[in-house]
């Protein structure tokens, strides 16, 4: 911190002029000054939260003797091999025009990766190549089909499974891509309603989800001559995903379930009957997010539970063995496993925390030696983070409703301008960790409010179903509740809230505007949903078959009319007498970009102030992060003016 | 006397008037102007203002056409009855010029429709049912149709021109672009006289998708929703805002060939209603006679603001006027005042000079007339003295140049002495004086006794020869003392009293043809101002007159 490093100049000054006796006052008072200012956090430059690392993708070879990752490098990305013991690198690809957006190892020695323009979504040419950089081949470049990896392990030394949609663009059919000849032929036809395919150990598809947008099912076939057979059908509001085929028992799959429960739980489902056989984890209280299977061992190694924070149980021994040691190494923060060899030695974790966007490290397990690869965001430093910490409060309806409340630094908990920020939605949730948006209003001075509103995920399917059709409504209720609570707490002046959100968040922002005025001293959307009608008519091809589900969570066009009409912000703008903010994506396909200007011009009509902002963000565009920084700078000077100033 | 011509100082009685009778003809003249400025003015408005009007009567329907016909938009085709009949409603009871709303509910699909429905490749559009709202439609007849009850529609005629508009928009579209919003309304709102009918506008990715449907058949078999509200509309119920109720008597909605024959009485205009009402027009009346109010009511103000300004012109006029003849007064006055003084020292002069060469021509001097030349040398050698005193000590008065001393006087002592200066000069002089009250008095010596060397001299100077008389009385009251100077002399006019303590200022009379400054009263009266009392005089021609001097008491240094 570069203040007490001004403060020990100034001793030194101090020190060297005993003899003038009659300074020291003034240089104690000089001094004092300087160290009272050591309080004041610096105001850290916007970019500088939101800096992508410029290496990332860090894979490892199957023997686990090389390291892989895409670096970046005059904006695109290429790809690098790094051999793990000599620390040899090698660049295997001089890109211009194409980025990198996938790439995977096949065996010890070659990877395939895609080379995709940008704007065109589903155009992707697969390459592969040896890891020395030698003996590149192109595989496919089918200008008008996407095409993903399915399984990446090479089967007979030479097929992959991938995934395309070559002859139907919208649906996703398996074939087997021979990476010798670049040759495919279909391994499984895709009826239309296949969301997903699952592969047992061996690389054959045995397993798959369909969905009518409302139910899904799951379907099963033995061997890869069957056809596939449903064995269960469910709500989509009830969670099943299979996480991997149990090796040592037949027709056996572990998955993720809340099959007749509120909180998901690992169990082992009989894929012949579709029945659930045993339970490996659950918990009244715990809802688990994921679980980590071990090929090498055969075994579940642990599920990760997550209430404000992901935690893991372990299931294995070894696992608890090799994590907890993990732990100890990188105290406090939260470590992922990125990818691992196949003896699960040579392991990539990516590690973080509230106050850290975190780091990628190398560890190898057999010696305990953890190396550091690369930061995520180098130019942010730890101790000018804020905590973030989890909350929790009752709803006017006695719901209970968990959230985040991050303080600026160096801040009594008392009479704080507040920014609420309400996540995104549907179906998603706030989470612990490092968040460059909190980070950056806190940084500000304004305490953040991270509300998990009822609709949100991870607090079990009855939390989740509790949200549907309530946008306006009761999740509207939830964010003004908690604002309500930090009021009651002292730590917002009620005089200083704003409120800030995108995508959904920003729907949630600007219906706060609309319904409670009063509690709120400005609203900011980020390409926030205007109108529902428009958000459901939009709805791209492809997530068609999703419809009826969408219907579900935000409502029926059809049948709900009043309803969303109510809901959704664009009928009542005359409503909106507070100042607004608000950036609209011209790309973005989901949002009407007429409803954004025709709200704002209602609003102008009525003297409301408005900040409005076009962007045109693309993944990869140039101008992204002169937008992003002009954009958040407008809202930094939007909430100052709305919330700091008298 | 030098004429005043010669002096540089002319009457300008003539240039004022010249000046008056000018200002009086622009005046008139711009009253005229004025007139005829409102009068064109007036005409002018009742052309221009008709477009206020419009605007003003119109600002409904503009709103209604802006803002209320895109919310239709805003549902992306999912209205249904109910919420339709809602947001009639509203717009029946805002807008009361929309009479009745007939709504589609359409439907875009790739099957073709037989009947009730436009088709183009495979591309079709559809009515699924047909509601109408409006006041005087009856409750059971607000349905008017519905697909599912396997009936034909027979007033298509609406749908069908709105459906086949959007067919050739699809067909002109280019999907490599993004449409812009003016094509985009002009194409899905049609605007037919006093009928607005007005497509929901899909998303962009929606009519490529309809573009596709023309051309080829989908797989997915989709159905879209499109909502057509055909709003008809009644001019007459337009509320016409007269925004100049005082220029227009009457303003009427009139189809666009209405033109009375009687209109030659009346002043007359008319103005087009825009938009679906095209057909109609705003008709302006007014009378002769109300016109003419107008006019006059537009120019009295213009006249008032005239009139005060001709009113302050004359008025500076008659000051000018009247400062130049106070200043030709003053000039006269300072001009005898030199005359006089001229006079008053030649004498002296004169007498010196004859003296002096009586003295020096005469051959020897008796002592006699020694004694006689010196005396005579002495006393106007005095005279002069006394001139040039006086009129120093004015001027010194008069420019506030001296102090004033304080001393206590013995008022008796102070009397005495004066009246024996004046009775020694002037043996005939009945000089009295009677005290009351207080016996001495802070005061300047030297001015008060001036004071009263001058008004002695005055009464004895303006006194006929055996009346010469004076009566000093001095009193106090309260806290003031009260000297009164009574004489029994000639008097003063009481056209001349207001003018005697004015300076250069002299009765014309026989006793003082010459031996006068006209200072002497002026000078009293700057005394006595400058001592903080006050002069005043009553006076009766031929029996006498009375100075009295206030001055105030006070008996301490």
């Amino acid at each position: 911190m570069p203040l007490p490093a001004r403060c020990s100049v100034f001793l030194c000054d101090f020190l060297s002029m005993t003899l003038a006796k009659r300074y020291i006052l003034l240089v104690l008072g000089t001094l004092l000054l300087a160290c009272s200012r050591g309080n004041k956090v610096p105001e850290i430059p916007v970019n500088d939260f939101f800096k992508s690392q410029d290496r990332a993708t860090y894979r490892i070879s199957p023997d686990g003797k090389s390291l892989s990752y895409l670096k970046l490098q005059d904006k695109k990305q290429n790809l690098f091999v790094e051999d793990i013991a000599t620390g040899k690198v090698v660049q295997l690809t001089r890109l211009r025009e194409k980025n990198i957006s996938f790439y995977s190892w096949v065996s010890n020695n070659e990877l395939i990766y895609y080379k995709e323009k940008h704007g065109d979504r589903f155009q992707s040419d697969l390459f592969i190549i040896n890891k020395g950089g030698k003996d590149e081949r192109q595989l496919s470049s089918n200008e008008k089909t996407r095409m993903r990896v399915l399984d990446d392990q090479l089967m007979d030394d030479k097929y992959l499974l991938i995934l395309s949609n070559q002859r139907d663009s919208t649906v996703s059919d398996v074939y087997r891509l021979n990476v010798r000849d670049g040759k495919m032929e279909m391994a499984a036809q895709n009826p239309g309603n296949i969301t997903k395919w699952i592969t047992d150990s061996k690389g054959r598809l045995r397993m798959a989800t369909s969905s009518d947008g409302v139910n899904e099912k799951l379907l099963y076939r033995e061997n890869e001559g069957q056809e596939f057979k449903t064995i269960l059908t469910n709500n989509f509001k009830t969670t099943l995903f299979p996480v991997a085929f149990a090796e040592e028992k037949p027709n056996t799959v572990y998955a993720i379930s809340d099959v007749n429960r509120n909180n998901s739980a690992l169990v082992e489902l009989d894929c012949l009957t579709g029945k659930e056989k045993s339970v490996l984890f659950s918990n009244d209280t715990l809802n688990v997010v994921d679980a980590q299977y071990s090929k090498r061992k055969g075994k579940m190694a642990y599920v990760v539970c997550e209430t404000w924070k992901k935690e893991k149980h372990y299931l294995d021994n070894d696992a608890k063995v090799l994590y907890q040691k993990l732990d100890k190494l990188l105290a406090k923060a939260e470590v992922r496993v990125i990818d691992r060899d196949k003896s699960e030695d040579v392991f990539v974790l990516r590690t973080f925390t509230d106050r850290n966007p975190g780091s990628y490290y190398l560890y190898i397990a057999s010696n305990g030696t953890l190396k550091k690869l690369s930061d995520i965001n180098s130019s942010i430093k730890e101790e000018e983070m804020c905590e973030m910490k989890p909350i929790s409060f009752t709803s006017r309806d006695g719901l209970k409703l968990n959230g985040y409340l991050t303080l600026p630094l160096n801040s009594t908990a008392k009479n704080l301008p507040v920014v609420v920020v309400p996540h995104n939605g549907p179906g998603q949730r706030n989470t612990w960790g490092f968040n460059a948006e909190v980070q950056f209003f806190a940084n500000r001075g304004y305490a953040v409010l991270q509300i998990n509103y009822r609709g949100s995920s991870g607090y079990g399917k009855n939390f989740y179903a509790a949200g549907f059709k309530q946008w306006g409504g009761k999740i509207q209720d939830d964010i003004d509740d908690g604002v309500q609570w930090l009021v009651q707490k002292k730590i917002a002046n009620p005089q200083r809230i704003g409120i800030y959100g995108s995508g959904f968040g920003g729907y949630i922002a600007l219906n706060a505007a609309i319904k409670s005025p009063k509690l709120y001293k400005c609203a900011a959307s980020n390409t926030g949903v205007l109108n529902l009608f428009s958000y459901l008519s939009t709805i791209p091809p492809f997530f068609r078959s999703n419809l009826q589900m969408y219907y579900e969570i935000i409502g029926n066009p059809d049948t709900d009319v009043d309803y969303m009409r109510q809901a959704s912000p664009i009928f009542h703008a005359e409503k909106v007498n507070i100042p607004i903010f608000i950036t609209q994506n011209t790309k973005d396909p989901r949002i009407s970009a007429s409803d954004a200007i025709r709200f704002v011009k209602e609003l102008k009509k009525r003297n409301v102030p408005v900040t409005y902002f076009e962007r045109e963000d693309l993944p990869f565009g140039m101008g992204r992060e002169e937008s992003r920084q002009k954009t958040y700078a407008a809202l930094e000077s939007f909430l100052e003016n709305n919330l700091k100033k008298k | 006397m030098i004429s005043e011509k010669d002096t540089g100082y002319r009457k300008n009685f003539s240039l004022i008037v010249t000046f008056i009778v000018l200002i009086s003809v622009v005046f008139v003249l711009s009253l005229f102007l004025a007139f005829n400025y409102s009068k064109k003015n007036i005409e002018n408005e009742f052309v221009s203002a008709k477009a206020n009007v419009l605007e003003e009567s119109i600002k409904p329907y503009n709103d209604f056409f802006f803002n209320k016909l895109p919310e239709i938009s805003y549902y992306n085709g999912f209205l249904d009855s109910a919420t339709a009949s809602k947001f009639v409603d509203t717009i029946l009871l805002q807008y009361p010029f929309v009479s009745k709303v007939v709504f589609y509910d359409t439907e875009v699909k790739n099957i073709k429709y037989e009947e009730n429905g436009l088709n183009q490749g495979h591309f079709a559009i559809g009515m699924k049912s047909v509601y109408q709202f409006g006041s005087l439609v009856p409750k059971d007849s607000i349905k008017l149709f519905s697909a599912s009850e396997g009936r034909n529609y027979a007033e298509t005629e609406d749908f069908n021109a709105s459906a086949l508009k959007i067919i050739n928009f699809l067909q002109k579209l280019d999907t490599a672009k993004v449409p812009n919003q003016d094509k985009l309304f002009s194409s899905f709102a049609t605007i037919r006289s006093n009928k607005i009918d007005y497509f929901n506008i899909p998303s962009p990715e929606l009519l490529k998708t309809y573009k596709r449907m023309v051309s080829e058949k989908l797989d997915s078999d989709p159905i879209y929703q499109q909502d057509l509200l055909s709003f008809e509309l009644d001019p007459s119920k337009i509320k016409i805002k007269n925004t100049r109720p005082l220029l227009y008597q009457h303003i009427k909605i009139e189809p666009i060939t209405y033109d009375p024959l009687d209109a030659s009485e009346y002043i007359t205009g008319e103005i087009s209603l825009p938009g679906a009402f095209s057909e109609f027009k705003l008709y302006f009346i007014s009378s002769r006679s109300f016109v003419k109010k107008e006019i006059f009511s537009y120019f009295l103000p213009i006249a008032a603001l005239l009139l005060l300004f001709y009113g302050v012109l004359v008025l500076v006029a008659f000051l000018i006027y009247r400062n130049l003849n106070i200043n030709h007064k003053m000039f006269k006055l300072q001009y005898d005042f030199l005359t006089n003084l001229t006079h008053e020292f030649k004498t002296p002069v004169s007498v010196i000079k004859i003296a002096g060469n009586n003295i020096k021509s005469a051959p020897s001097i008796s002592e006699r007339e020694q004694k006689l030349y010196g005396k005579i040398l002495d006393e106007e050698a005095d005279k002069l003295n006394g001139l040039m005193n006086k009129l120093l000590a004015f001027t010194q008065i008069e420019n506030k140049a001296i102090t004033l001393n304080r001393d206590e006087i013995n008022v008796a002592e102070f009397i005495e002495s004066t009246i024996d200066v004046h009775c020694l000069k002037h043996p005939d002089f009945d000089f009295t004086y009677e005290l009351d009250g207080f016996k001495t008095l802070v005061t300047d010596p030297v001015l008060l006794g001036s004071l009263f060397d001058n008004l002695a001299e005055n009464a004895y100077k303006y006194s006929p020869v055996n009346h010469k008389k004076l009566h000093i009385s001095a009193r106090l009251v309260k806290d003031r003392v009260v000297f009164r100077f009574k004489d029994a002399g000639i008097g003063i006019p009481s056209s001349e009293i207001n003018n005697i303590f004015k300076k250069f200022y002299r009765i014309q009379n026989r006793y003082n043809q010459n031996g006068s400054v006209g200072l002497g009263l002026a000078f009293c009266k700057e005394l006595v101002n400058f001592m903080g009392g006050e002069i005043t005089v009553k006076s009766v021609v031929d029996k006498g007159t009375e100075f009295k001097i206030v001055l105030p008491y006070n008996n301490e240094l």
